[in-house]
């Protein structure tokens, strides 16, 4: 697999979603909205048991949240793929553009790996833009408040450096193998958010219960992530059918 | 530079490309010419390793469209034009052929100056950072022949060129296509329209799923009836069909109002010996034609056969 014929597709798909205001607001509007709302909450719930607990009690509490939320982040970056990746085949479908796409010298996983990289670069890099927002507003309230830092921590810097971007990959993957199978953007983003379900609830449920120690519990899932998305990219090379894609479409 | 050898493509139970066995020589013009559903698409899909054949064999170049390496390949060397132009309607001219000269890996300067005179001798250029979505119908169609030739293949296939464009969009595709054959590339034409498959092809194949016939616009027009000279008279008596008639030359003789019809093998090479006789038996001729069947005629004809 040529990389660098992969990444022609990427920065060709990125100035088109750069046209889409769609796309555009979207990721914009995500990150600042969670960035934002989640600290905002979380401030709001901290400040009215302040008057109620100790100093040290105040700082376990905040840590516990703020590792709860950093969760969210993990959503967001699976939940941004199913706004932008199904546009990747979908897209060029409408555009009709997808026939003298294929007849270029460019193979299945060549032309996959840059739709997939076209869909996870903006999705990833508007995750951190709202988890940098985040980190800002709860660390400038808690060294006023606390006169700590709460993060970043270990399993933060685990979440936000493995799992986020992992996650990110497994959906971007499973949308792009929607986009190629569905007719319509609406079927694919619906598709792709009904998909992705089972992966948030895995994940809210694994970190609300606390069975293990956050730190090792983000450990597994970045593993069980890193090899679904193995799996994920070979299964969406085995189904590509650039045959079925030309004669099916309607 | 195309061989096919009883390539076949079926759908379920349909048989879209019938055992088409076809040779397209280097430099030359090839028109396909088949009603809706003829298999002209599903042909050039297989010889561009879009879609698989399900029997038979083909062959661009030193190349087969059976395994990937040499579906890369023939990719790498042969250009486009399929029916809908399928450009990125956000991106600029510009940027729509730069993307698509990347990925054939036509070096940047080359790029460069193929995209500039390719625009240029296309009428584009000035409007090269406009948005394609702006752009009208046949200015879009020229785009995509420009994107089909970005990285100067050896051989083109273009589906329907002028479908859909007005009469004077149609003719600047047209006029581009000529260029293109004086510059002796190898195209592979398909159409529906036949005034334009005689202008421009060597050779047109008429498909019908299967192939029903393959020559040059001259000798399929001829292949319809026997070639017929009409001689237009001030009047016609016996005395002119007998010595019609007496001519070796001269198959048959019919006689309609002042005009005498006749069959004749070779006219370049007889209407002089016709024309002395007819003026020896005292006829006055106002002038001479041949009766010609038209590309519409036989197509007409050919694919009510194979219907039937």
């Amino acid at each position: 697999m040529r990389l660098s014929k992969s990444w022609i597709i990427t920065t060709k798909d990125l100035s088109v979603f750069k046209k889409n205001k769609y796309i555009l607001y979207s990721l914009i509007a995500m990150p600042f909205l969670m960035g934002l709302l989640v600290p905002s909450i979380l401030i709001f719930s901290l400040q009215a048991e302040a008057g109620t607990l100790t100093p040290p009690q105040l700082i376990e509490g905040a840590t516990v949240l703020v590792n709860l939320f950093t969760v969210y982040f993990v959503i967001i970056a699976a939940v941004l793929p199913t706004i932008i990746a199904s546009y990747s085949f979908v897209g060029e479908k409408l555009e009709k553009s997808l026939e003298p796409l294929l007849a270029t010298p460019t193979t299945d996983g060549e032309l996959l790996f840059g739709k997939s990289l076209a869909a996870f670069i903006p999705c990833v890099g508007a995750t951190y833009i709202g988890a940098l927002i985040f980190v800002i507003v709860i660390d400038a309230w808690s060294t006023i408040n606390l006169g700590v830092f709460l993060i970043p921590n270990l399993y933060w810097a685990i979440v936000m450096g493995i799992v986020t971007p992992l996650a990110c990959i497994l959906s971007v993957e499973t949308n792009v193998i929607i986009s190629s199978r569905v007719n319509d953007i609406r079927a694919a983003q619906q598709l792709g958010a009904f998909v992705i379900l089972p992966l948030l609830l895995v994940l809210i449920f694994a970190t609300t219960i606390q069975t293990f120690p956050l730190v090792t519990l983000a450990l597994v899932l970045s593993g069980g992530l890193a090899v679904a998305d193995l799996v994920m990219f070979y299964l969406s090379k085995a189904t590509f059918q650039r045959e079925e894609i030309l004669t099916k479409w309607k | 530079m195309i061989e096919t050898e009883n390539l076949t493509r079926k759908f379920g139970d349909l048989t879209a490309v019938d055992n088409l066995t076809l040779h397209v020589e280097k430099g030359e013009v090839f028109g396909f010419l088949g009603p809706n559903g003829a298999g002209k698409t599903t042909t050039i899909r297989m010889l561009c390793c879009l879609i698989n054949k399900s029997s038979g064999k083909a062959r661009i170049g030193d190349f087969t469209v059976d395994t990937e390496t040499d579906c890369l390949k023939i990719r790498q060397m042969v250009g486009l034009l399929p029916e809908n132009v399928g450009l990125y309607d956000s991106l600029s001219a510009y940027r729509n052929l730069d993307f698509y000269g990347k990925l054939y890996e036509v070096p940047e300067q080359k790029r460069r100056e193929n995209i500039e005179r390719l625009l240029q001798l296309l009428g584009i250029w000035e409007r090269r950072n406009d948005a394609v979505g702006t752009f009208s119908k046949g200015t879009k169609q020229k785009i995509a022949i420009a994107r089909a030739l970005i990285h100067d293949p050896e051989l083109l296939f273009l589906d329907e060129p002028t479908a859909n464009l007005d009469p004077e969009a149609a003719k600047t595709v047209r006029d581009f296509i000529l260029e293109l054959k004086k510059e002796k590339r190898t195209i592979f034409l398909n159409t529906h329209n036949l005034n334009e498959a005689e202008r421009l092809c060597d050779r047109i194949g008429i498909l019908k799923s299967k192939l029903i016939a393959v020559d040059s616009p001259r000798n399929l027009e001829r292949s319809l009836y026997n070639r017929k000279t009409i001689v237009h008279l001030e009047s016609v008596s016996e005395l002119i069909v007998t010595a019609a008639k007496n001519l070796s030359v001269v198959k048959n003789v019919r006689v309609s109002e002042n005009k005498l019809i006749l069959d004749m093998d070779d006219p370049e090479r007889d209407n002089p010996d016709l024309v002395r006789a007819i003026v020896e038996a005292g006829g006055k001729i106002r002038y001479v034609t041949e009766l010609k069947s038209t590309l519409e005629d036989v197509y007409l004809k050919l694919i009510r056969e194979a219907r039937q």
